[in-house]
């Protein structure tokens, strides 16, 4: 590790002020001149076809410009998830369609001259619906007597098990070794399913999109989105308009978490400013978000193991079902995540199978969400694992530091089980997980507290429980990203990055690495990111692999500014370009001691000698995904009297490489953190039993408040991956896959009760001590 | 556009109560949260409003010749501040809502509100709080259980305002107050329960007990707490199992979003049993 100026130092996130003073713009701060306001019709039942629709009253509207619906608009298949192209999700959506599939899909929409009046207007549709019967239990959903859900000509363009006349919108089987032998050979088996739910990514800025037309008439969509380019593919795909007529900016975005990592409603807004030839814009409210936009696919994990007395597992078996709602959108990915970033962990286990399908059912759309799948993994997995080591006699931190992947090792798992198709192979280059566990053990005191069941008021008892995960850094031979920089007058630099932060702080620690390279303070570099006429390609902000990749872009770039620099300087010093470095805004001479300052050679290149502008640009892509390590500890005081799970200290020791900007990756993992406990322990959709979500408000979907966050901790422990530029890691998601794990063992450790299902509220967790007669 | 009133006092309030159909507005944190609209929009008043939160006569808590006394106005943020606030009804107002919602919310709006999980409630109706409704005409004084007669509803009149709020001024030596909600903050409730005891001679001399959100207003029954006056803790335990089953038929908690019947059934009975093991000599 060399002697950083800006890599591993905090510097201030280069948006903090603009931000902190309202300066700074979110899509819906822009002021679009005299826009269509736009407001959408959802279905209110689970599954039918639309019989009759009536739009006459809508279209009488004072203000009403336009209504859409299934007659008006064209039928162009695709899916809404922003991933590469071609996308491993099944393209079996449209705008709008004769059937709705779940109580949230789209009918229709009405554009109009105030919010008003386009409200008023979809309330005025007139829908007659022939009810089909609605198929809500996803473990029903390849019976042969299931209601189909997708009838027409929905298709992949990728090669994957897609059979939409069972329900079937994924299917993955790999495997190796001898299972049934290697489950001979255990002493016990060990065999339990485990259940995770759906959820809303609760992003505080709902999606927003709008559309205006630049002055030679081509379409500028404004939009909250982690994946401007693939909007502009999809947008121009949908609507049929050139890629080159479409210009994509994204703002400052007030979270992501994977739920703007889908198109949603780019399509509509840009179909109503086409068609109309007029600005439009549309807002959704909260309960839109939660019943129609994205979520976490529920999962059902089924883990058996076989067993040796001295806990070596010689066998295991992952079944996974997931659901992934109406639309198959990730539906292939997040379960390949499932096992993916999962089983690679416990690289010693000769004998293994994964099998996992996803389906389709008539509620919520699953999406991308922080975890991807890995998530659903590792709240089995750790579960499993702590049931294991307590039947061998052994402590869970030991086990794990027994079994777990090293530097050096590698799995077959990583290259049988890729993101839509066959993953890559990799050895581990870094790995500091039993760092992670000894440091994150210490810090939580957890060999004073495990299994003492300290009481700690009247009918509290305390639990601790831990986990561990991985994650991946980016995804290898699919994920592209790409950086262009240019030498300003004074020795500024602008760079330009396809890469988008989400509020993540990428576009701070880009500039770090940037301004690494050359030598210079973050204030020397202008970032400018996301805007498909003006920045390079990136395939966006998911699979934790903006540091990584765009990261390795700017790198590149630097480098490549940097050599110019030398050339330049070499004929200014007239000195050998060996005998040069960068050191704080000059190119030195080591032999000399002669310097010469960026501005000047800035200066020379612009207006003196052989006039040329230092710039550069570099594309990034990846042949492998280094995975970020984490150890995650929960000390959880459980209220007997009402069943109520506290957690009172939450520990995360995190393997991310070297961190770029330690207080932003720290905030990752702080985020992650309160992101997961706020989902293992209160956030849930609640359905009734036509298919509709009931609590669709921030008053009955709870999220962890500030009131509610226990105390944090949070420890970097730091490595060096060879592959990523300045030894770079991912922290982005991993940080979620624990706490809910994390907080079920501690329930375990403290009452005796093992949670089965998430969210482990006082409800369920009270139910449990009923039923195993502990209460 | 929304039509405003905003008197200057008291009387004004109540002229103007007298004149035409208004909407009351003190905090205006349950009202305008019923009222809003699709995001971009302002929330739609049907009918004018008229705001009283600014009226100092009905925003003070004094002692008065053996009573508290509460304006109506009062917010959840100056109850906590003032002395004379009993310590439970405090306990009770500091986990209501967020800090932002105290300052703005009123313990007339929550009463006048009559959510059947009103947090004030359960405490006001543990201490024979009585509530005062002036019109420009004549001044009722009812009991808080006389006055609201189901979920949202109470006997208020069309050219009423609820003026104050009564406590009878009394020492308890046992408090208990237990809210179960979901999060910390921001939280409607799932249970609440209040018990409350005087203690003499290591006998029960008064006991009050309530519970909240299991049932269309609160509970409360004077019979049964009557069982229980004139017993030591040691008798009380022994009596746990029968009092349970006596307030079990009398609370009837529902399924919802927010928990289950089962749940708030169990955990509420659960929660009087830790109140009655609470009382000293147990």
């Amino acid at each position: 590790m060399g002697d950083y100026i800006n890599i591993g130092r905090s510097v201030r996130k280069i948006d903090a002020l603009s931000l902190a003073t309202g300066a700074d713009k979110f899509t819906d701060d822009y002021e679009i001149h005299d826009p269509l306001y736009i407001a959408i019709l959802y279905s209110p039942v689970a599954h039918a076809e639309i019989k009759q629709i009536d739009v006459s009253a809508a279209e009488k509207v004072r203000g009403v410009v336009d209504v859409l619906y299934y007659g008006n608009v064209q039928r162009v298949l695709h899916t809404t998830a922003g991933q590469g192209y071609p996308e491993p999700s099944p393209y079996d959506a449209l705008l709008f369609d004769r059937r709705v599939r779940f109580v949230g899909d789209r009918v229709a929409l009405a554009a109009a001259e105030t919010r008003e009046a386009a409200i008023e207007a979809v309330k005025k549709i007139e829908v007659k619906y022939r009810d089909l019967e609605p198929l809500f239990d996803m473990e029903k959903a390849m019976d042969e007597s299931a209601p189909r859900i997708h009838v027409d000509d929905e298709y992949t363009k990728i090669p994957a098990e897609y059979r939409p006349e069972q329900n079937l919108a994924a299917e993955i089987k790999i495997g190796f070794g001898d299972l049934e032998r290697g489950f001979n050979e255990a002493d016990f088996i060990e065999e339990q399913s485990y259940r995770m739910h759906y959820a809303s990514h609760c992003a505080i800025e709902p999606h927003t999109s709008c559309a205006y037309f630049d002055d030679r008439g081509r379409l500028v969509i404004v939009t909250a989105t982690q994946v401007p380019f693939h909007v502009r593919r999809i947008v121009s795909t949908v609507l049929d308009i050139p890629v080159m007529m479409i210009r994509v900016i994204k703002p400052r975005i007030g979270g992501g978490f994977g739920g703007k990592q889908e198109v949603i409603l780019e399509p509509l807004v840009a179909l109503v400013a086409w068609r109309n030839k007029r600005p439009a814009k549309v807002v959704m409210s909260r309960k839109e978000v939660f019943i129609s936009s994205r979520t976490r696919h529920p999962m059902r994990v089924r883990l058996k193991t076989g067993v040796k007395r001295d806990g070596r597992i010689s066998a295991i078996e992952m079944d996974c079902l997931m659901n992934t709602g109406a639309y198959g959108t990730h539906a292939l990915t997040v379960l390949a995540n499932a096992g993916g970033k999962v089983l690679p962990l416990f690289n010693k286990i000769e004998n293994l199978k994964f099998h996992g399908r996803s389906v389709y059912t008539n509620l919520p759309v699953g999406g991308a969400y922080r975890g991807y799948g890995a998530t659903q993994g590792y709240f089995a997995f750790n579960q499993h694992m702590d049931i294991i080591a307590r039947r061998t006699d052994q402590d869970i931190t030991d086990f794990f530091k027994r079994w777990h992947i090293r530097e050096g090792e590698t799995s077959a798992v990583f290259k049988a089980l890729g993101e839509g198709k066959e993953g890559v192979s990799q050895v581990i280059n870094s790995c500091k997980l039993d760092e992670c566990i000894d440091r994150g053990a210490g810090a939580i005191g957890w060999h004073g507290k495990r299994g003492k069941r300290i009481e700690s008021g009247r009918n509290r008892v305390k639990g601790m429980g831990m986990a561990i995960a991985m994650q991946g850094s980016g995804i290898p031979g699919i994920d592209m990203a790409a950086a262009s920089m240019k030498m300003n007058d004074d020795g500024s630099f602008n760079l330009y990055v396809g890469a988008t932060d989400i509020g993540t702080g990428s576009d701070t620690i880009l500039a770090q690495i940037a301004a690494e390279v050359l030598k210079i303070p973050v204030e020397m570099i202008i970032v400018l990111s996301s805007d498909t006429d003006l920045t390079p390609f990136d395939t966006g902000a998911y699979a934790s692999s903006t540091t990584y990749i765009s990261g390795g872009a700017v790198e590149k770039c630097a480098e490549d500014i940097k050599n110019q620099l030398l050339d330049t300087a070499s004929v200014m010093l007239k000195a050998e370009k060996d005998s040069l470095k960068l050191d704080a805004g000059k190119v030195i001479d080591k032999k000399t001691g002669k310097k010469v300052p960026y501005d000047k050679i800035a200066y020379h290149t612009l207006y003196i000698q052989d006039q040329f502008q230092i710039q550069a640009q570099a594309s990034c892509t990846a042949s492998e995904s280094p995975p970020p390590f984490i150890a995650q500890f929960a000390e959880v005081d459980v209220d007997r009297s009402t069943g109520k799970a506290e957690v009172v200290k939450f520990v995360s020791a995190v393997d991310c490489g070297q961190p770029v900007n330690p207080v932003l990756a720290e905030g990752q993992v702080e985020g992650a953190v309160v992101n997961g406990l706020s989902y293992a322990l209160c956030e849930d959709y609640i359905f009734n039993s036509k298919g509709r979500m009931v609590n669709p408000r921030f008053w009955d979907y709870k999220i962890y408040t500030a009131a509610d966050i226990p105390e944090i901790i949070t420890i970097v422990v730091n490595s060096f991956e060879k592959s990523g530029p300045f030894g770079v890691k991912s922290v982005g998601e991993i940080g979620i896959n624990g706490p809910a794990p994390a907080v079920a063992n501690a329930i375990f450790d403290a009452v005796g009760v093992r949670m089965y299902e998430t969210p482990m509220t006082p409800e369920k967790v009270w139910k449990r001590m009923k039923e195993e007669g502990v209460n | 556009m929304v039509r405003t009133y905003r008197p200057q006092s008291f009387q004004e309030a109540l002229e103007i109560k007298k004149g035409a159909p208004v909407i009351t507005i003190a905090g205006g944190t349950d009202l305008m949260v019923k009222r809003r609209r699709s995001t971009g929009l302002s929330p739609y008043f049907e009918v004018p409003a008229m705001f009283i939160a600014h009226l100092g006569e009905i925003k003070g808590v004094r002692f008065d010749g053996g009573n508290i006394r509460i304006g109506a106005a009062c917010s959840f943020a100056v109850l906590l501040q003032n002395e004379a606030t009993p310590p439970i009804l405090k306990t009770a107002v500091s986990r209501i809502a967020s800090p932002a919602v105290r300052n703005m919310g009123t313990i007339g709006g929550n009463i006048c509100n009559a959510s059947p999980a009103g947090d004030t409630l359960p405490v006001l109706y543990a201490r024979d709080a009585s509530v005062v409704l002036k019109s420009i005409d004549q001044e009722r004084i009812l009991k808080i259980s006389e006055f609201i007669t189901a979920p949202g509803e109470t006997v208020l009149r069309e050219d009423e305002l609820l003026k104050e709020i009564v406590i009878p001024e009394k020492p308890f030596d046992v408090n208990f107050y237990r809210k179960v909600g979901t999060g910390m903050t921001n939280t409607i409730s799932k249970i609440t329960f209040t018990g409350i005891a005087e203690i003499l001679n290591g006998m029960v001399k008064d006991i009050r007990i309530t519970f909240g959100a299991v049932a269309p207003t609160v509970v409360r029954s004077r019979v049964n707490e009557e069982r229980l006056i004139g017993h030591s803790g040691k008798e009380i335990e022994k009596m746990i199992p029968e009092i349970s089953s006596l307030y079990s038929a009398l609370i009837n908690p529902i399924d919802d979003q927010r928990s289950n019947a089962f749940y708030r059934r169990s955990v509420s009975l659960r929660l009087l049993g830790h109140f009655l093991r609470a009382l000293p000599g147990c």
